[in-house]
């Protein structure tokens, strides 16, 4: 390593880089504060698009309105960029202080030593459900604050089942009832409509449905918690379906790219998160959508969980710990925030937050979804292993596979396993 | 006098059915000529339905773009999505980030020709110790894949503390490390005739005076098409300006146009389109004006891109 200070006054630079490196210099304390005259700047990034940044700039403004001795420099990017660009800060050792971030980076980064432990700073977490917080926790340190929830749900569009005379679900139903569903869905339609896209080809729905049979889907030691024969009776629900109008056709997915099934019409349900919502919406022009809880075989456990939909997190080597510690317990707490956001997030994970907004059209959809489930919620699941987007990936390609009739379900167990074992043995 | 046409002679003597070679040649080259017309326009129509596809979405809601809406045609045309689009994101303006779009593509072009032409002259004229090797060295650098040096560059920018400034995208150009351009340039000078050089060295003059006066004017075109080339590069250069850039006011344009679509929320593609067609413009504009340099600049120096 090259001496940060002797390497800089050799290089003779101007103002700004010495600036900067003073605000870089390097003693541990509780961190750098500032005056109302000489405000501390602290650097916050997120991604999303025009609309976060728009509500982002307001809440960011509410804050330096509310701490005159905080100045916070905001930037931001879309996702896939977000991820390239911290990759290549953690490395050059630039993170900036105070971070939005997705549950499945928090353990790559908060292993890696990237991430400040939120627990030795003052971040108030009482008004946050217990059951979350463990999702921001990785072996009792604490990296991530949820600052939104978001839940598993069955999306459908009222307005295409009543033309052809079918029932609205009212959401208590087993597989083989919401695997009669989307069947009748197809057939009724005369193929115009697919019932569903395959949801065994989701992850999180398989997450969920070992869940309901108390089987966890990664051990402590961050091995898989599932047996072939387990992954073998999920793919085998939907077998049968395979190439029916039940499901639509993996090959008319990838037509439709970039936007999903349900989101291009083309089904009349998708298993997803309830934050996809607004997107929905957009997407496909439809005037309301509803939100029911997903298939159960044990109607009294429905496997559903709240994940926090983003997480606020701030650098370990961020020299103003207090005061990124007061944006966060702003951005998760403070209800003109919530009323900022709405579920533009997710739903807000703080009571305080969630109590001071007042939820309308949409918003409320979600909003009411999630209370409605609330007496089944069980423990968020921790975060996941390193190498979950790769496996998610993978489970995703197979099963496509699977729906192409490429594999027969023996052959994707196989395939899937094997994957995951290299994937786990890779970053273990 | 044009106005009275003579009728074409008759030729009794000469059936009409005969057989003509001369007259169905050129029949025969019509239809031919035709064909080809046909089909190249087909092949061109192909080659630019994407573009037009573009534009046409560019007009219609979001809703109506993808999925299963396969028609060019909507009822719903609208110039909604590029009010959106000049609306700006998070209270910076569009025109920011076409002007930021536009100083580091001016930038870029400056630093090249300037820097790139010089050390070619270097490269191509002047017998220096070790010339073969370092023509080596850089050659070697285009073999390089740019992420490999991504992350030992990011730390040397963050450590001068020029992380967020336009210097780290701007310096390579203005030190020849394109080595393309450079090798571009080398090879166009080998082919300019020595003896004018030589010429001008016994008229007196010296390396400066070669270089501005008899190299300059005969590299045109090299220097033109490295112009389009790196200004199209700079413009569409996406991973640059993502890493060294933190404040939204610096962006450039690739970087606002991602910001519309997000997975993760909704996703706007009218806006994203619109955008993107705007963004074309600059870059067809500055395509258009200069194109016939392009086949020239790149034909004469044997190089086949």
């Amino acid at each position: 390593m090259i001496n940060r200070r002797n390497f800089l006054t050799t290089v003779a630079l101007g103002t700004a880089s010495a600036a900067f490196l003073s605000a870089c210099g390097g003693q541990a304390s509780p961190g750098k504060t500032g005056t109302a005259e000489d405000p501390i700047t602290i650097n916050y990034t997120w991604w999303g698009n025009d609309d976060r940044a728009e509500r982002t700039r307001k809440a960011i403004a509410l804050f330096e309105s509310k701490n005159a001795d905080i100045k916070v420099n905001g930037n931001f990017t879309d996702f896939a960029g977000y991820w390239q660009k911290r990759a290549t800060e953690a490395a050059g050792g630039g993170l900036p202080d105070v971070m939005q971030f997705d549950l499945s980076y928090l353990r790559d980064y908060g292993q890696r030593n990237q991430l400040l432990d939120l627990g030795t700073v003052d971040i108030d977490t009482s008004a946050l459900e217990p059951s979350l917080l463990p999702s921001g926790q990785i072996r009792g340190k604490t990296f991530g604050i949820p600052t939104s929830t978001n839940a598993f749900a069955v999306y459908y569009d009222p307005d295409k089942l009543a033309p052809l005379g079918i029932v609205e679900p009212d959401g208590s139903w087993t597989y083989d009832e919401f695997n009669s569903f989307i069947t009748e869905v197809g057939s009724k339609s005369d193929s115009a409509l697919y019932g569903s896209t395959d949801y065994t080809g989701v992850w999180w729905m398989f997450n969920i449905w070992l869940r309901q049979n108390n089987i966890e889907a990664f051990t402590d030691d961050g091995k898989l918690g599932f047996t072939k024969d387990d992954l073998t009776t999920w793919w085998q629900k939907t077998e049968s379906l395979r190439g029916t109008p039940a499901l639509i056709p993996e090959e008319r997915v990838t037509q439709l790219a970039p936007k999903s099934p349900f989101g291009s019409n083309a089904t009349a349900t998708e298993v997803t998160w309830d934050n996809f919502m607004a997107g929905y919406i957009g997407d496909s022009g439809a005037k309301n959508l509803k939100l029911v809880p997903v298939p159960s075989d044990d109607p009294d456990n429905l496997g559903l969980f709240l994940k926090p939909s983003m997480l606020m997190v701030a650098s370990a080597k961020t020299q103003a710990k207090d005061a990124s510690a007061r944006f966060i317990d702003f951005m998760v707490n403070d209800p003109e925030v919530g009323q900022i956001f709405k579920t533009s997030r997710g739903v807000p994970a703080s009571k305080t937050q969630r109590d001071g907004t007042t939820f309308e059209g949409t918003d409320k959809i979600v909003v009411d979804y999630e209370t409605s489930i609330a007496d089944y919620l069980k423990d968020a699941p921790e975060p996941p292993i390193v190498g979950f987007g790769t496996l998610e990936t993978s489970f995703k390609r197979i099963s496509g596979d699977l729906n192409y009739k490429k594999l027969d379900i023996n052959g994707a167990v196989d395939t899937f396993f094997k994957e995951a074992e290299d994937v786990i043995k890779q970053n273990a | 006098m044009t106005t009275t046409v003579t009728p074409p002679q008759a030729r009794p003597d000469m059936p009409s059915q005969e057989y003509n070679p001369q007259a169905e040649s050129v029949l025969a080259k019509r239809i031919k000529s035709t064909i080809f017309h046909v089909v190249t326009l087909v092949l061109v129509a192909i080659v630019l339905y994407p573009a037009l596809w573009m534009v046409a979405s560019s007009f219609k809601p979001n809703s109506e773009i993808g999925g299963t809406n396969t028609s060019l045609w909507s009822s719903n045309f609208s110039m909604d999505n590029f009010v959106t689009a000049m609306d700006g994101i998070g209270g910076v303006s569009t025109m920011t980030f076409f002007t930021n779009s536009l100083i580091l593509a001016v930038g870029a072009v400056v630093g090249t020709i300037v820097s790139a032409s010089i050390s070619a002259y270097a490269f191509a004229r002047i017998k220096f110790p070790g010339r073969g090797l370092f023509f080596g060295m850089m050659i070697a650098t285009l073999l390089l894949p740019f992420h490999v040096v991504i992350i030992p560059q990011y730390i040397i920018f963050q450590q001068l503390g020029l992380v967020d400034t336009y210097i780290p995208l701007l310096i390579g150009k203005f030190l020849a490390a394109d080595a393309f351009f450079v090798f571009l340039m080398v090879q166009f000078m080998r082919n300019l005739p020595a003896e004018l050089d030589e010429a001008a060295r016994i008229d007196g003059a010296g390396h400066v005076r070669i270089f501005r006066s008899i190299m300059l004017p005969l590299m045109k075109p090299a220097l033109i098409s490295t112009s389009i080339f790196s200004f199209i590069w700079s413009w569409n250069d996406f991973l640059g300006p993502l890493l060294y850039l933190n404040t939204p006011d610096k962006y450039p344009l690739p970087l606002a146009l991602r910001l519309f679509v997000d997975q993760t929320q909704s996703s706007d593609y009218g806006a994203m389109i619109a955008m993107s067609v705007l963004a074309l413009l600059p870059v067809l504009i500055f395509f258009l004006v200069f194109q016939r340099y392009i086949v020239e600049g790149v034909s004469t120096q044997g190089l086949k891109g």
